[in-house]
């Protein structure tokens, strides 16, 4: 898709990201500004915006263009006029999970969570939740590679106590 | 997965608060920081409906309610239902999936004849969620109607209706005689269905797939399933409808006790 910025007459000012890899990535300023941890970078010191690098320590290049991707896309649908209609959002959207991984989702929930960016974090956990309702314990685990830290007589305890949320799981 | 990456607890809430109550419940067994992000107010508060939380603190005096954790509190709106609107409607939440559920009281509903004391009479049952259940002494036209404004009903949800009643020594008329249900919103064509409210089934028609025999429910009382309503959007409006009415065949029917007309979500 055609960057929204390039006919515009002003030059939209870029911001620089520098990804955990080193990486850089050039980002126009109001996708830039949706995340959070850049905008808090700059409080107080907007003058120095232009050449200044913000490092992501978290964030690890591979999923830079997709997040942007995601910004870019949704930014634009939001000033739309009129807006777009639910179903092309939905379609970007679900384009936008198809071939990612459970282990790339949940890499990029960690990068949504670091750059303190509300609408992505919900978008993905949202998501992650959808990939785990009707699931089995055990299927959990794996899907979050989560080791099982209580004891076994723990675990039977908040079994029991919550027995009727096992009948009928969906298989694994 | 390579064991380094963990979501933070925070996260894992947010998660889950985007499942349902059930898997919640069974998403407390993955782990300890899964059973603390499970039992969080964050989860449970998205499971609570707005209005249910503005209903105990306009019908339930009492301090102890802020002081349970919102799953105590998501537990309690499923087990314990509150009655609203001056003790006419009883309402609680499904507790696989949080929806809202409402049983109208008899009082509240709309009975043919109910005020004529030689067809039916106001009693009393210790059994009953209302202070007053209708005995049916005995009518021809047997005719009842509920209705409830579907603002109450949560959204993307297909409610069944059941009458919720009990039959006595005395029952009789109904046997043979097919009953007709019709669920919709008033002033539009409903669904239509015919119900038995014989309690004994075997040999009158084999099977039960289809609802139309009454069913022994947990707290001893009979329903019957009236019909199917599904509510999409909170943009509609309008008043849903149940009618049941018996007066084809002429006979006199006798010996049944309304408690009321319950709504509550389709579970698969």
């Amino acid at each position: 898709m055609a960057s929204s910025s390039s006919s515009s007459s002003t030059q939209v000012k870029k911001i620089t990201l520098k990804a955990a890899d080193g990486k850089h990535f050039e980002v126009e300023e109001p996708v830039a500004m949706e995340m959070e941890t850049v905008k808090s970078f700059f409080v107080g010191n907007e003058d120095a915006m232009k050449d200044m690098v913000v490092p992501l320590l978290n964030v690890s290049s591979e999923h830079m263009p997709a997040i942007l991707d995601f910004y870019r896309n949704h930014s634009e649908f939001r000033k739309r006029t009129p807006p777009p209609p639910a179903e092309e959002v939905k379609a970007f959207n679900e384009a936008f999970l198809e071939n990612k991984s459970d282990e790339q989702l949940m890499e990029m929930i960690m990068a949504a969570n670091f750059l303190n960016t509300k609408e992505l974090l919900n978008f993905l956990t949202e998501a992650a939740a959808n990939r785990i309702k009707n699931k089995s314990v055990e299927y959990v685990r794996a899907f979050f590679g989560i080791e099982n830290d209580f004891t076994p007589e723990e675990e039977a305890r908040i079994r029991a106590e919550n027995e009727w949320a096992f009948d009928g799981l969906d298989e694994d | 997965m390579s064991g380094v990456l963990t979501l933070p607890e925070g996260c894992i809430a947010v998660v889950i608060s985007f499942t349902t109550p059930r898997d919640a419940c069974r998403l407390a067994c993955v782990s300890t920081i899964f059973k603390s992000a499970a039992d969080s107010d964050i989860v449970w508060d998205r499971f609570l409906p707005s209005d249910y939380l503005s209903a105990i603190s306009d019908y339930v005096s009492s301090p102890t309610s802020s002081l349970l954790s919102k799953k105590e509190l998501y537990l309690r709106a499923c087990n314990n239902p509150l009655l609203i609107n001056e003790g006419k409607l009883s309402f609680w939440l499904d507790k696989l999936s949080g929806k809202k559920c409402y049983m109208i009281s008899a009082k509240e509903l709309m009975i043919f004849w109910v005020d004529i004391p030689q067809y039916w009479k106001w009693i009393s049952l210790p059994e009953a969620r209302f202070p007053a259940v209708a005995r049916l002494k005995v009518v021809c036209w047997f005719e009842i109607v509920g209705k409830i404004n579907i603002s109450l009903l949560s959204p993307v949800t297909t409610y069944v209706a059941y009458l919720v009643f009990k039959s006595t020594h005395d029952f009789y008329g109904f046997d043979n005689n097919q009953v007709e249900a019709t669920v919709g919103l008033a002033g539009c064509n409903g669904q239509n269905r015919t119900v038995y409210f014989h309690p004994n089934q075997q040999g009158i028609v084999p099977g039960d797939e289809h609802g139309l025999f009454p069913k022994t429910r947990r707290d001893g009382w009979l329903e019957s399933e009236l019909g199917e309503f599904f509510y999409g959007d909170t943009d509609e409006e309008g008043i849903l409808s149940m009618t049941i009415l018996e007066i084809r065949s002429g006979n006199w029917k006798k010996g049944l006790v309304i408690q009321g007309i319950e709504i509550r979500p389709k579970n698969r």
